[in-house]
């Protein structure tokens, strides 16, 4: 679920819809860090995650499909593009970042990167 | 350590943001201060609420149907590790919705897709508008 390339963030036809930051939980654990994003609405394959440098930028859109034939009586939510980026630290292992979107949260993992253990160099005498 | 709040190099960006946050009109109104948030409409067959729920699974969720409104109720876990950025909401929470009009109890459905909750209330056969004929005598 990771690219490792440069792309933009959607354009085009998806101009006119709001950019909303989407709220964002950072923590850490034992494993690592873990980022909880709430996105609503956005299928799976209507999101995005790039890394780029030292940044995961975070895009999706929510479609929020109501018929047209509807008439709102209350609308306090609607289609929009969420865009988040979260600046990522030398300690994290970029190879090994897992996302996974599950009931409209998106929990990206981000796994330390394993230091060399100290160890001792044994002397050999000749 | 993972941050997001990189003040010093990130001047461009948060610069939009700022402006955007500027001309957003529809969120000044104190309307989002409720949770979540609710979508109503109607068709001509069925009345509508959605609901950004996300995290939570339909068993999570507490839907009751009482005479005269629609509750939805339920809990935003917590979750365990140090915070360095806490946004999304979480604990308890609990709307209704006064229903003023007659609906078919019985058809009730909801439904939970990515973080969307959707109850499709349908009218009932009864209330819909019909022709009466009137004959003259």
């Amino acid at each position: 679920m990771t690219e490792q390339n440069t792309a933009q963030p959607v354009k085009g036809e998806a101009k006119s819809l709001p950019r909303v930051s989407p709220a964002t939980d950072i923590l850490e654990r034992e494993d690592g860090f873990y980022i909880y994003m709430d996105i609503p609405g956005v299928r799976r394959e209507d999101l995005k995650i790039d890394i780029n440098e030292n940044e995961l930028v975070v895009t999706g859109r929510a479609m929020q499909g109501a018929a047209d034939k509807e008439s709102f009586l209350e609308v306090q939510f609607g289609p929009g593009e969420y865009i988040r980026a979260v600046s990522l630290s030398d300690l994290v292992d970029r190879e090994h970042i897992k996302a996974t979107l599950k009931d409209g949260v998106l929990v990206v993992h981000l796994p330390r990167l394993e230091k060399a253990a100290p160890r001792r160099i044994p002397i050999q005498t000749s | 350590m993972v941050l997001d709040f990189n003040t010093l190099y990130s001047f461009p960006g948060r610069f939009d943001r700022m402006f955007e946050e500027f001309f957003k009109p529809q969120l000044a109104d104190g309307r989002r201060m409720a949770y979540p948030p609710l979508n109503l409409s109607e068709d001509d067959t069925a009345y509508y609420v959605r609901s950004e729920v996300p995290g939570l699974s339909l068993e999570a969720l507490e839907l009751t149907l009482t005479d005269k409104s629609l509750v939805i109720k339920g809990e935003r876990p917590t979750e365990q590790g140090k915070y360095f950025r806490q946004e999304r909401p979480a604990g308890f929470f609990q709307r209704i919705v006064a229903l003023n009009v007659p609906v078919d109890r019985d058809g009730v459905r909801a439904t939970l897709v990515d973080g969307v909750l959707t109850v499709v209330l349908p009218k009932c056969e009864e209330c819909k508008p019909r022709k009466i004929s009137i004959e003259v005598a």
